[in-house]
């Protein structure tokens, strides 16, 4: 077992036992709410995920024979530990209430325990979040090439055209993330970011007395930002793991690697830019990493 | 000469990350550290209620208009299951355990404030110290209710709302055109057509089963009733 692989095992066992804990800590008599007696781990989540950050060393995108190195570790942790998070906050919290749906949960026990699980979940989630945010900081080209161009209205409109069969048309070579991806991306980032603001202020709420109009419109935000989120992760769930064809991609998750027949096909101006080496330089946006070694 | 600022050293965006990561860690592990080590000499105490309700269950007939009229003042809505005063009916008690009248009793020890982790519920000192839910605080965790030491809670869970709410002397009643609260008018002492409830300023001698009360005066006389 890699010391990738392994990491991963232990992860998803802790944060399976995080939420085993915080549900039994309700049903076990305890009145108290994590979100009362363990705040500080909300605070510490995101400087955990930061300090990795700073201590992480990523490796670039590489052609490797017949495959393509798409996500490193560091991307793959990342992607997962917000994942996961997003996932599980999302069921906690639509189950808690959500803007006029009134709670699903039955008892009061009921409902401190999925307060319960939503706090485990967002210490998973502000840490991968953060982590990000650090190596984001660390690599700007990372971001920028996230970043939507002017083509993405026409390319985005051309390639769900593609997939849902009403338009007919050979795409333009896509970078390494589609326009529709770098779209959706703009989405979920200003969600996230609310999600965020909005849910330190929830949290700060149990330890300090703060202004009902603030957590009035926190509450709301937050509710309207969720709402959101839930539109993405169906939509992100739906394209890249359930959709035909996007098997390379929800296994490259997994892996880090894609078939170099899939980068052709799917992401050949990536691929050039893989391949053309010092001529295309002056063109692609350049890597800190890659210009230090 | 080379200038000062080549020699200077920079911090490089990775040790600023790090720095400012392991820094804030480190703080709150230290905060952690500090506050296990810190007697806390804290005392919750709070001033006593200026003012409570007095229920004779002895007069209350069951009628429920006190409880209508309850909602009806603070929320708009007369649905019993809104009042924050509850009439309990138990169809196989005999007189006087037939029906019980639940009433906030305005507690020396609000277990309900303490347990409150984002101070909606509180002791308001511009209405004569009665405990009182700030709704819009309300974060709906609902401990204020498993706090209240009397069964059924005195702290109700306002359902439609999705709030705590509990019994305010009707300090914040918007659809009554009357002056409530403590130095004001309560909707349940008006409206009870049995006089089986009323409001007193001073602190009632009460025991586990509730207050020792006799509103059978000569009102309830007058119904050829016995007064004591």
């Amino acid at each position: 077992m890699s010391a990738r692989q392994l990491t991963g095992v232990i992860l998803t066992l802790a944060f399976a036992a995080g939420v085993i804990f915080a549900w039994r800590h309700a049903y076990a008599g305890g009145t108290e709410l994590l979100f009362d007696t363990l705040w500080w781990l909300v605070v510490f989540a995101p400087l955990a995920g930061i300090t990795l950050a700073g201590a992480t060393y990523r490796k670039d995108p590489v052609i490797e024979g017949d495959r393509v190195l798409r996500h490193d570790s560091a991307a793959m942790l990342e992607h997962w530990t917000h994942g996961i998070g997003t996932a599980v906050l999302l069921i906690s919290g639509i189950s808690l209430g959500l803007l006029f749906v009134p709670s699903l949960l039955a008892s009061d026990t009921a409902a401190n325990a999925m307060m319960n699980v939503h706090f485990v979940a967002v210490i998973l989630f502000l840490f991968g979040t953060f982590y990000y945010l650090g190596n984001t900081a660390l690599s700007g080209y990372r971001f920028k090439e996230h970043l939507p161009t002017k083509n993405a209205i026409p390319y985005t409109v051309r390639h769900y055209g593609l997939l849902l069969g009403s338009k007919k048309h050979t795409m333009p070579p896509e970078a390494k993330y589609f326009e529709s991806e770098k779209m959706a991306y703009i989405m979920a980032l200003v969600a996230t970011g609310l999600v965020i603001i909005t849910g330190f202020l929830k949290a700060a709420a149990h330890v300090v007395d703060l202004p009902e109009g603030l957590m009035g419109a926190a509450t709301l935000t937050h509710d309207i930002a969720t709402v959101v989120m839930l539109l993405f992760f169906l939509a992100h769930v739906f394209f890249a793991a359930i959709a035909p064809g996007s098997a390379p991609m929800l296994k490259s998750m997994l892996t880090g690697y894609v078939p170099l027949e899939h980068a052709k096909k799917e992401h050949a101006g990536w691929l050039e830019q893989l391949t053309c080496g010092q001529e295309c330089e002056a063109d692609a946006p350049a890597s800190p990493e890659t210009l230090k070694g | 000469m080379r200038p000062m600022a080549d020699e200077a050293k920079t911090v490089s965006r990775r040790e600023f990350l790090t720095g400012i990561g392991g820094a804030g860690m480190g703080a709150v592990i230290g905060g952690l550290a500090v506050n296990a080590l810190w007697v806390d000499d804290r005392v919750f105490a709070v001033e006593a209620s200026g003012g409570y309700l007095l229920v004779d269950t002895m007069k209350c007939a069951g009628c429920e208009t006190c409880m209508l009229a309850c909602s009806l003042v603070h929320l708009g809505r007369s649905n019993p299951s809104l009042s924050r005063i509850q009439m309990v009916k138990n169809p196989f008690g005999q007189f006087p355990s037939d029906t019980d009248q639940v009433q906030c009793r305005q507690c020396p020890y609000p277990s309900c404030v303490d347990a409150c982790p984002v101070g909606a519920m509180h002791v308001d000192p511009a209405n004569a110290f009665v405990r009182r839910v700030d709704a819009a605080k309300c974060i709906g965790c609902e401990r204020c209710v498993n706090a209240c030491p009397f069964t059924p809670s005195r702290v109700q869970w306002n359902f439609e709302d999705r709030t705590a709410q509990k019994c305010d002397l009707c300090a914040d009643a918007p659809y009554w055109n009357e002056d409530g609260g403590p130095a004001g008018k309560q909707a349940c002492v008006e409206s009870c057509p049995m006089k089986a409830i009323t409001f007193t300023t001073a602190i009632p001698m009460q025991n586990d089963a509730g207050y020792d009360v006799n509103l059978r005066n000569a009102h309830w006389a007058t119904l050829a009733l016995p007064t004591d």
